[in-house]
């Protein structure tokens, strides 16, 4: 089954959406080494797609090229109807769209939570700080964390500084949300905590695409699954047809393996 | 002392429980003779260690004591010329100016001391083995030291039949330290009665705060002038003879102006802390910043200097330059800031920098003439045009760039107006300050100064950009590679070529260029030590909420690794006060310099070098000490809450 028939064949719900993210044929070298090789997938709006698939298959390369943190090669991408290339104006303006949650958190050790959430929309929205403020609160209040406003990272647990860095890319109200494996570096009773936000979310109508090997996660909330291998995407298909049908021997390998 | 120190650690007590109980665990202190064999004599190797230690400690101090205390030392030559070492020849009837300078420097210490303060506290614990160490100490030196040679009645050195001078028994020796000793027994037993009052665990979490400890020291120390005879020494420069009258108080001229200063220093201290909860704590940070930044400079060239202005040319020409450059300029980048002003902004301000930068070139050939200010002014200009793009929006913003740069050209035009106007403060000598003053402000300025194009070269040094970075890196190895005497005479030879003719202090100016120039290198590569410990994460984090790298750089980069430098940068600024004593190699008259050949070539001293120089090394450690403490406190208050 080629992936153009699965990506037809798999939810006609989005069908007459407006397409978010469209990759076609991206490549990307380290080196001598291909991490991705022809990815081609589009991503509608308000879509969540789950990218799953074993490690150094390339999931997370593909998500970082998407804001540019890593730099493609060679194919085309898209993102709310601007093309990625190297004219910075474009990246700044796609960057301050596309929200980005990371592993590691990446938080600001030294500002306050509050001030964590607020310096973008500060000086990159250039909004009144009192605006930026409430908003900051509200959103904190979102993730469930009112209470930590004015303290350092360091002071939260690995569970809440996750929560936190979700609030600071919801602070630039992002059309898109990018989720780079954001459960992986939490210790497993903090997996809910943020796996319950990201939930809210995905019901809130974002455009999300989130790497991660959260399996409940992606059968509860995600709209289609990616599964990639070796920098390509094997397989595309809803929830449902993913989990109980697999078509393609690698991923039903793989789903033998994590299940 | 205790009383005061009481009160306050009873109001501090609630605060210290709070601390104690946050801190994660307390190992209990063992009792002392338990401490001992742990410690020092845990086998009969370690103890033979011990023992030889301590006698070698024993045999230094004593002779650090009988050096000092000995008949040979000429402290009057120290004494009467304290006013040399620390400002040289300048005029007494002028001394006011000084008083003043170092009353501004600081009321303004005491105000930013207030305003920033979490000073934290000292335990009593601490204090009590500290005053007890002080103590004991003491008494160790008043036995340590060889009994005194007795002097005869005729005032000189009694002699035994070899010529070796007599000394007295070691009872009578012990007998006429008596002051000495009651002074031991009194810090030895207050410091036992502060120990006995607390139980062991309250006496560690029961603290002083460091700031009423700072000042109750300091109180007693200006107390003392009032009462302690420490002697009354001068050089009187009018009638060029010395007076030496021991036995009373110092001068009513040396020990009111320390008690101003006192006050000073816990007044504004106290109002700094008023404004702790003020609502207007951030513009009055703002402010103190501020007046750090401007103040040296202007206590040095026009409180000290009392510049005589020409006011036919100041209205006809610097008052009209100063308000175009203001005006004007403000218009431009009003323009600038416009929403929607796209590349034109960035094409304005790139021409502009490249006609500052040509000015120079022009002036360095002689093409046209123009001001200096005017130049400086042009660079400046350009560097806020580039700026522009980050205040473009909201009123307010366009608002604060246009206000600051007005606030700027208005500084800038002063200040350089008085430098450039003549002294009317009558010197006795060719140089205009010297001794400890000169070596503070030299050392604060290119401190201060250096800074900011440290952290530019270190940022250049790790710019994507190739030309950014091979210039720095270039820069910096080839100043690196130098040594700073030769780039301190480099640039007295050659910056007097680019100065105005007949402009004051040009040796302070290029000795402050080249010395600057010289520290950024250094500065840049601590600062690079910085930058590399930053995560690529926090770049990655930056970067995907949408900054600019000039943001990021900014609010992200700098702010940490500056703060993961401060111990690198603390040594800086150690050694480059220390090495302002270089200073007296291309003609200046430094602290070292002072002590070394200024005093040892009066007539009444002739020679006399060792107790200014012994003198001078003590008040460089002093300093230097209390640099590097405070950057420990500093450290160990950043490290906490933020990571």
């Amino acid at each position: 089954m080629s992936i153009d028939d699965a990506t037809t064949a798999a939810n006609d719900r989005l069908a007459d959406r407006d397409d978010m993210i469209v990759c076609v044929g991206v490549d990307k070298f380290y080196g001598d080494f291909q991490a991705l090789k022809g990815v081609t997938a589009t991503i509608k709006e308000g879509e969540v797609a789950v990218v799953c698939g074993p490690s150094g298959s390339g999931k997370s390369t593909w998500i970082r090229c998407i804001n540019r943190l890593e730099v493609h090669q060679a194919g085309d991408i898209v993102v709310d109807g601007i093309e990625l290339t190297n004219d910075l104006r474009n990246i700044e303006k796609i960057r301050s769209e596309v929200g980005m949650v990371f592993q590691q958190f990446n938080l600001f050790p030294h500002l306050t939570v509050l001030d964590n959430i607020t310096l973008a929309p500060i000086w990159v929205r250039k909004k009144p700080r009192a605006e930026a403020e409430a908003m900051a609160r509200a959103l904190l209040d979102r993730v469930g964390i009112p209470e930590q406003a004015e303290k350092f990272p360091g002071q939260l647990s690995g569970g809440q500084q996750q929560r936190v860095a979700i609030a600071r890319s919801l602070a630039m109200e992002p059309r898109v949300m990018l989720f780079d494996e954001p459960t992986s570096a939490l210790d497993p009773e903090m997996i809910k905590e943020v796996l319950d936000v990201m939930k809210e979310l995905a019901r809130s109508g974002i455009t999300m695409m989130v790497v991660t090997h959260e399996m409940g996660f992606a059968r509860e909330v995600a709209d289609r699954i990616m599964f990639m291998e070796g920098g390509e995407i094997v397989e595309v298909g809803t929830p449902e047809h993913f989990f109980t049908n697999p078509t393609e021997d690698r991923t039903k390998l793989f789903l033998s393996q994590i299940l | 002392m205790s009383d005061s120190g009481q009160v306050s650690a009873d109001r501090e007590f609630q605060e210290g429980m709070e601390e104690e109980t946050a801190s994660p665990h307390e190992v209990p202190s063992l009792p002392m003779g338990q401490w001992l064999r742990k410690n020092l004599f845990s086998n009969w190797a370690n103890g033979i260690l011990t023992l030889l230690g301590a006698l070698a400690a024993l045999v230094a101090l004593r002779g650090v004591l009988n050096f000092v205390f000995s008949e040979n030392r000429q402290w009057d030559a120290v004494r009467t010329n304290l006013r040399a070492l620390m400002t040289l020849s300048y005029p007494e009837s002028q001394y006011i100016r000084v008083w003043v300078a170092l009353g501004f420097i600081v009321g303004l210490a005491g105000l930013s001391a207030g305003i920033w303060a979490n000073w934290g506290g000292v335990s009593v614990k601490r204090i009590s083995t500290w005053l007890m160490g002080t103590g004991a100490f003491l008494a160790v030196c008043v036995i340590a030291r060889e009994p005194s040679v007795i002097i005869g009645t005729d005032g000189k050195v009694v002699r035994t039949v070899e010529g070796s001078p007599q000394r007295e028994s070691f009872m009578d020796a012990m007998v006429d330290r008596s002051s000495w000793w009651i002074a031991a027994v009194l810090l030895l037993a207050v410091g036992a009665g502060l120990w006995s009052r607390f139980s062991g665990p309250v006496r560690r979490r029961v603290e002083v705060p460091v700031t009423s400890v700072v000042c109750v020291g300091l109180g007693l120390a200006v107390l003392s002038l009032w009462i302690a005879p420490y002697g009354h020494y001068a050089f009187i420069s009018a009638t060029k003879s010395y007076v030496a009258e021991s036995g009373r108080t110092v001068a009513f001229s040396t020990k009111l102006p320390w008690t101003v200063m006192w006050i000073l220093l816990c007044g504004f201290f106290l109002v700094g802390r008023s404004f702790q909860r003020s609502r207007y704590l951030g513009l009055i940070k703002g402010s103190s910043n501020l007046l750090w930044l401007i103040s040296p400079l202007t206590l040095f060239w026009v409180v000290l200097r009392d510049p005589a202005l020409d006011y036919g040319h100041v209205i006809s020409t610097d008052l009209p330059m100063g308000l175009a450059f203001g005006l004007l300029g403000g218009a431009l980048l009003w323009g600038l800031t416009r929403t929607g002003i796209g590349e034109a902004g960035r094409i304005t301000a790139t021409l502009l920098l490249g006609f500052a930068v040509f000015n120079w070139v022009a002036a360095f050939f002689g093409w046209y003439p123009m001001l200096q200010k005017a130049r400086i002014s042009f660079l400046l200009l350009a560097l806020a045009a580039l700026l522009a793009p980050n205040f473009i929006g909201e009123l307010a913003k366009r608002r604060q760039l246009v206000l600051g740069w007005i606030g700027v050209t208005a500084l800038v035009h002063y200040l350089a107006t008085m430098i450039n106007t003549p002294s009317t403060v009558e010197l006795q000598s060719t140089e205009f300050l010297g001794g400890l003053g000169l070596t503070l402000f030299v050392a604060l300025i290119v401190v201060l100064l250096s800074f900011p194009l440290g952290v530019l070269l270190a940022l250049g040094r790790t710019s994507k950009f190739p030309i950014f970075r091979m210039l720095s890196t270039s820069y910096i190895e080839v100043i690196r590679g130098v040594p700073l005497i030769s780039v301190l005479i480099f640039f007295s030879v050659m910056v007097p070529l680019f100065l105005p003719d007949g402009m004051e202090l040009a040796e302070l100016a290029a000795v402050l260029t080249g010395y600057t120039l010289f520290s950024a290198a250094y500065l840049a590569e601590n600062v690079r030590g910085g930058l590399q410990s930053i995560t690529k994460g926090q770049y990655e984090a930056a970067d995907a909420i949408g900054l600019t790298s000039a943001q990021r750089t900014g609010f992200i980069v700098l702010p940490q690794a500056l703060t993961v430098s401060i111990p690198q940068l603390v040594g800086q600024v150690i050694s480059t006060f220390k090495e302002t004593s270089l200073l007296a190699i291309i003609g200046l008259f430094d602290f070292l310099r002072v002590a070394n050949s200024v005093i040892p070539a009066q007539s009444e001293f002739m020679g006399v070098k060792r107790e200014g120089i012994l003198l001078v090394a003590m008040i460089y450690f002093f300093f230097n000490f209390t640099i590097s403490k405070y950057s420990q406190r500093l450290e160990r208050r950043v490290g906490l809450g933020e990571r």
